[in-house]
């Protein structure tokens, strides 16, 4: 599994069948910095609650799928949460910290000041 | 199997079902002398891994959820071992 960032939405309306009722986002993959990398991709929402702006960890290939309602559907990216917090455990060496901009807040919480 | 050193973690209360209860881990991958080279990956605790050890990972989702025992799970990294040595033609890691 990977951080990412979403930053869009597809919309869709000729799907293969099976893809009727998924949530389709547009993800930036990040390091664990979470600086950007790589190509940008489209994910299957299997949390039903992410969204544009939102930092989320997605799990790629044949599990992708295994995270929707019914498991044989055409998807190969799925994001499977949304992420609170990264905590660099102590221990970790220079530069090993991730910036101190990730949101630590309730849920609810950082949603409302997002959209603020 | 690759090596990986723990980092960090990943908190989060919304996620898919199957997560529930289990650790994340942010892992930085790394070369047999123990340097990283350059990916992570963020896996599933099976072995109660702390920070800044150096870990085995599983990145194959079969063998995953076998190791949990959590078939169906939309898992396939995790944190199958705690690295003692590895030992080889390189300099021996210190790890």
């Amino acid at each position: 599994m990977q951080l990412a960032r979403v930053i869009g939405t597809v919309v869709a309306t000729v799907k293969s069948p099976g893809l009727e009722g998924v949530k389709l986002l547009v993800i930036e993959p990040l390091d664990r910095h979470l600086v950007p990398v790589g190509n940008q991709i489209v994910a299957a929402d299997a949390v039903h609650m992410a969204g544009p702006g939102e930092l989320v960890y997605f799990v790629a290939a044949r599990e992708a799928a295994q995270a929707m309602p019914d498991p044989f559907v055409p998807v190969d990216h799925a994001i499977v949460g949304i992420v609170d917090a990264v905590e660099a455990l102590a221990g970790d060496g220079p530069g090993g910290s991730v910036p101190g901009d990730v949101p630590t807040g309730a849920p609810s919480e950082r949603r409302s000041r997002r959209r603020s | 199997m690759k090596l990986a050193r723990v980092v960090g973690t990943v908190v989060s209360t919304i996620n898919a079902p199957d997560f529930d209860g289990r650790t994340l881990l942010v892992c930085d991958l790394l070369d047999p002398s123990g340097a990283p080279s350059g990916g992570y990956l963020i896996a599933v605790d099976s072995v109660g891994a702390g920070a800044g050890e150096t870990v085995l990972i599983l990145d194959e989702g079969n063998s995953a959820r076998q190791v949990l025992a959590a078939p169906g799970a939309p898992i396939r990294t995790v944190v199958v071992g705690i690295v003692d040595a590895v030992t080889g033609e390189e300099p021996a890691a210190d790890l």
